[in-house]
């Protein structure tokens, strides 16, 4: 079950934080913890780098429980999903998932979810602290347009566990009789994996071959989580926090919504005109044709350091002196071993192989545009 | 978790050490502040010359996730840097106390030493 412990923060303020039902295992592995939207999570259990690239190299268990899970069902889902996300839930058979996003009416990004298209329901997978937010938009959307659909915020049943990494399905083939290989990329099944039941889908937040698993009722993670790491031991297997979790997904310049939606950010801004599917209506779909009209926005861009320094949220980035963008991800690279961030920069700034300041604590780092991702495919075998 | 103490050393509440040697003050973090911080890959560290007051930011030590700054636990003028770092910052997480040191420091109002706390008294804080 999951916890609610009250915590006094340093402001004095009494704050409700989540544990995830594998709190226990992840204390008995030395996990050190950290606060990520209202969840007490691991941030590390050896060393971010260590986990990084272990994730990279051959395989890493990730306890994702903060995440949310929300059914729909009925005979509406797929209308619903139609109406609220800029995918054609239609398009997306049965046994596959799509990576989307759910906008307000002005355009701007509520939150980035996958959907997963499972018999004749869906569920979606909207981000740590967004379930409440989300249910309630999709509920109300579907009141106003008389759609027969129920949305239920299942989040509490449902612990979320991710295998990443080359060697993930290789490991995960060994505790399960279905051919993993019949599971294509977005693919998603329920699936019996070591005598427990779960949702597996080819997805995940770390650009390697990896899957994630939904697993209710919660308790039964618990032996699933512990048969995963013993049976990982041959590819020498970790558990992975949430700081190598951010620096794997900023590699290969995945968005995380809290840093790369703040303020209210569009799809095109974002740079997610790749899974706009215009050959639908969808709310907020007027505004982003009129922006794209229009033209002059800022637009997600990465920058590559050229000195030392590591970028951070927040850091103004400027050229010739004058403030063309503002960092809204920045870390440091464990496999480039530099400084990387991505940047909403002005549209006329943004040219690959241009070179920007970023400034940190006063000084202006040198910065390169470069293409998306950080860190290519075939990384691994250039080592 | 390690928590190596040395007793030859001198302390803040902040977890820096300080090694007084005459009018010279070498300083760092100590095992502790490391072993929290783990995995530090960049340490931006002052000009050779520059004037500080106790209690003034000294340097910045980045860990992959966090900005951690230092403070100097006296006043004084910089006279030496520990330049291995730029290239190799995982040093102070290796050996705090040795080539893991951040400044050296020539100390300006000697009386400042009496307000660092002994191994002993930072041991209690940790």
């Amino acid at each position: 079950m999951l916890n609610y412990p009250f915590l006094i923060s340093h402001d004095g303020e009494i704050h409700m934080s989540t544990q995830s039902p594998l709190h226990k295992n992840h204390a008995e592995l030395k996990a050190k913890f950290t606060e990520f939207a209202g969840f007490n999570m691991p941030l590390q259990f050896s060393s971010i780098k260590d986990e990084h690239l272990q994730v990279r190299k051959s395989v890493g268990l990730f306890d994702v429980s903060h995440m949310s899970n929300v059914w729909i069902t009925g005979k509406d889902a797929e209308k619903l999903l139609t109406l609220t996300t800029i995918e054609d839930a239609s398009k997306i058979v049965k046994n596959k998932s799509q990576y989307t996003a759910i906008l307000r009416d002005d355009g701007t990004i509520i939150d980035d979810t996958i959907f997963m298209h499972l018999d004749d329901r869906f569920m979606i997978i909207p981000n740590a602290g967004m379930d409440e937010i989300v249910t309630d938009w999709l509920n109300k959307k579907a009141k106003e347009h008389n759609l027969s659909v129920k949305v239920e915020n299942v989040s509490k049943d449902y612990v979320i566990l991710a295998v990443q990494g080359p060697k993930s399905k290789e490991l995960l083939q060994k505790m399960t009789d279905v051919d993993l290989s019949t599971i294509g990329f977005f693919g998603c099944k329920e699936i019996v994996l070591a005598d427990q039941k779960c949702i597996i889908s080819y997805t995940g937040y770390t650009g390697e071959l990896g899957f994630e698993l939904q697993i209710t009722p919660v308790e039964k993670a618990v032996p699933l989580f512990n048969k995963i790491l013993g049976i990982g031991k041959e590819f020498k297997i970790k558990p992975i926090g949430l700081g190598a979790r951010d620096t794997l997904r900023l590699e290969k310049c995945f968005l995380l919504a809290g840093n790369e939606f703040e303020g209210g950010r569009t799809p095109l801004e974002a740079v997610m005109s790749w899974a706009i599917n215009w050959d639908h209506e969808f709310i907020g779909k007027e505004s982003l044709l009129k922006q794209k009209e229009e033209g002059s926005y800022q637009r997600l861009t990465c920058l590559e350091c050229n000195e030392k320094g590591i970028p951070r949220h927040g850091n103004e980035v400027k050229k010739d002196g004058k403030i063309v963008g503002m960092i809204s991800s920045g870390t440091i690279s464990p496999c480039l071993n530099k400084g990387i961030a991505l940047a909403y920069v002005d549209p006329d700034e943004r040219k690959i192989g241009s070179e920007l300041d970023i400034v940190i604590r006063g000084k202006n780092i040198k910065s390169t545009i470069v293409k998306s991702p950080f860190v290519k495919k075939d990384w691994i075998s250039t080592q | 978790m390690s928590n190596e103490i040395r007793d030859d050393l001198k302390y803040t509440d902040s977890h820096e050490w300080i090694k007084i040697n005459d009018s010279i003050a070498t300083i760092g973090i100590t095992d502790h502040a490391q072993s929290e911080l783990t995995d530090i890959v960049f340490a931006e560290l002052p000009e050779i010359g520059k004037l500080v007051k106790k209690g003034d930011e000294l340097c910045v030590v980045e860990s992959v996730k966090s900005v951690s700054e230092i403070y100097s636990p006296l006043s004084g003028k910089i006279v030496k840097i520990n330049e291995k770092l730029e290239d190799a910052p995982e040093i102070i997480n290796g050996q705090p106390y040795d080539d893991g040191w951040l400044v050296e420091i020539e100390i300006e109002k000697k009386d400042e030493i009496d307000a660092l706390i002994s191994g002993s008294e930072y041991q209690k804080l940790i």
